[in-house]
């Protein structure tokens, strides 16, 4: 009797589901708004089952995508790698045209740079077979920033202006007085300007650039801004300069090398 | 209540269903039917199987002859009539099955008669509502026209009750 009862359910079913899809399909055929409805849900429905077995088709394929990613970011790290040397290269060339004459300048990078110290250094990517030589000057678009000290085969150290042991002959304005300029030791963009007689006048403001005395630097290099003075022991000025050299920024610098430089040294000597 | 009353007062219903199907457009917010206490009230002596033939020749007799989208009502009243042995097992106890006896107000009361008759015109009306709007019409129109036909729906069955399930049959 059990078996009978769950045929005759089974028998229901079988009719119940026939009889639905009967009169489903006797009214999409005679309703165009239930037949779109219909064939709506259809494409819904088979969206939903193709869609999820792509997802599983896509999940057994993450390994080759993987692979082929790795492939493809190599290759993206070796064109990145190429053209950042090709760009570094362009910024050399670049900085090659500002030339000084008699002065032998060679582009050189960074390659360590101490700015927290009382006395901070920079190491160059340059050395003594690039034509580097001791006693150049290291200067940039905005600036001087450092004195070569000691060279090896490839690699230059130089003293930055951030350095208590150095000073560099530097003039007030266009034609105003020379003096020398340090580091104030304070501001990383601080310098003074020291020793300027008193009977020359200037404003603040004005531009103070490398007077070409001390043999190192061409003469004409915009360092900084003019600010306040104060007298020192009632003979010279002291005046507060501004940088223009950013050194947070420093990475591309020449090293200038006066050419005359052994031979003016010979009648000092 | 003999069997052949009962098949001349189904009819009867019927040929009013038909009247009602293609007369009685007051408003597109009730859609007033007697199909789902008809199909309930078929002597439980016939089964399932015969019950959903019934309710399908039912469902396309006033498909065919008023004016409406063709197999709608049957597409909502064959599932009535599939669950009607289920509904009235669970309402009105195994008991009416095995003694093969028919249900009626009097007997069981109105609450139960009335539960079993809601729950067939609630499945009957959301499908054909369902179906009729095809997905065109938002949510709110189809609440509105479910209460509504389930309001007007129920009382006019409770009516009907009395013809298709009267008091002698107890």
């Amino acid at each position: 009797m059990k078996g009978r009862g769950f045929l005759y359910k089974l028998a229901s079913l079988v009719v119940f589901a026939a009889m639905e899809l009967a009169m489903l399909y006797l009214t999409t055929r005679n309703a165009d708004l239930q037949r779109i409805w219909v064939a709506k849900a259809g494409h819904a429905f088979m969206g939903k089952v193709w869609g999820s077995s792509e997802k599983v088709g896509n999940y057994f394929r993450l390994t080759k995508e993987n692979s082929l990613l790795v492939q493809e970011n190599e290759y993206l790290q070796r064109e990145l790698s190429s053209a950042r040397e090709r760009l570094r290269q362009a910024r050399i060339d670049t900085m090659s045209i500002d030339r000084h004459p008699g002065y032998t300048l060679i582009p050189a990078e960074v390659v360590k740079m101490s700015r927290g110290k009382q006395h901070n250094y920079i190491i160059l990517n340059r050395g003594f077979q690039d034509g580097v030589k001791e006693k150049s000057g290291i200067i940039t678009h905005a600036g001087v920033v450092g004195i070569v000290d000691a060279v090896s085969e490839n690699h230059a150290f130089a003293l930055s202006i951030q350095n208590h042991d150095i000073s560099i002959s530097a003039r007030l304005g266009s034609e105003g007085g020379s003096g020398l300029l340090s580091w104030d030791g304070i501001h990383s963009n601080g310098a003074l300007l020291k020793e300027i007689p008193l009977q020359y006048h200037y404003n603040v403001g004005d531009t103070v650039y490398t007077s070409g005395y001390s043999l190192l630097f061409p003469p004409d290099i915009p360092l900084g801004i003019a600010g306040e003075a104060r007298v020192v022991n009632g003979a010279t000025n002291e005046i507060k300069v501004t940088l223009f050299q950013d050194f947070s920024t420093v990475r591309y610098v020449m090293v200038v090398h006066n050419d005359a430089l052994d031979e003016i040294e010979g009648f000092t000597e | 209540m003999k069997r052949g009353e009962f098949w001349i007062a189904y009819v009867l219903l019927l040929l009013a269903q038909l009247l009602i199907s293609n007369y009685f457009h007051v408003t597109p917010y009730v859609m007033l039917t007697l199909l789902p206490v008809m199909v309930l009230c078929i002597p439980l002596r016939i089964g399932t199987i015969g019950a959903m033939l019934i309710a399908c020749l039912t469902g396309l007799t006033i498909d065919i002859l008023s004016e409406g989208v063709l197999g709608l009502n049957a597409l909502a009243l064959v599932p009535v009539a599939y669950i009607r042995k289920g509904l009235v097992n669970l309402i009105f106890g195994p008991e009416l099955f095995a003694r093969k006896a028919d249900f009626s107000v009097a007997r069981y009361g109105f609450a139960k008669v009335a539960t079993a008759l809601l729950l067939s015109l609630l499945l009957f009306l959301v499908i054909y509502i369902w179906a009729d709007g095809a997905g065109t019409r938002p949510l709110w129109f189809n609440g509105i026209r479910l209460a509504a036909s389930l309001a007007t729906s129920f009382l006019v069955s409770i009516l009907t009750l009395g013809v298709l399930a009267p008091d002698s049959r107890k």
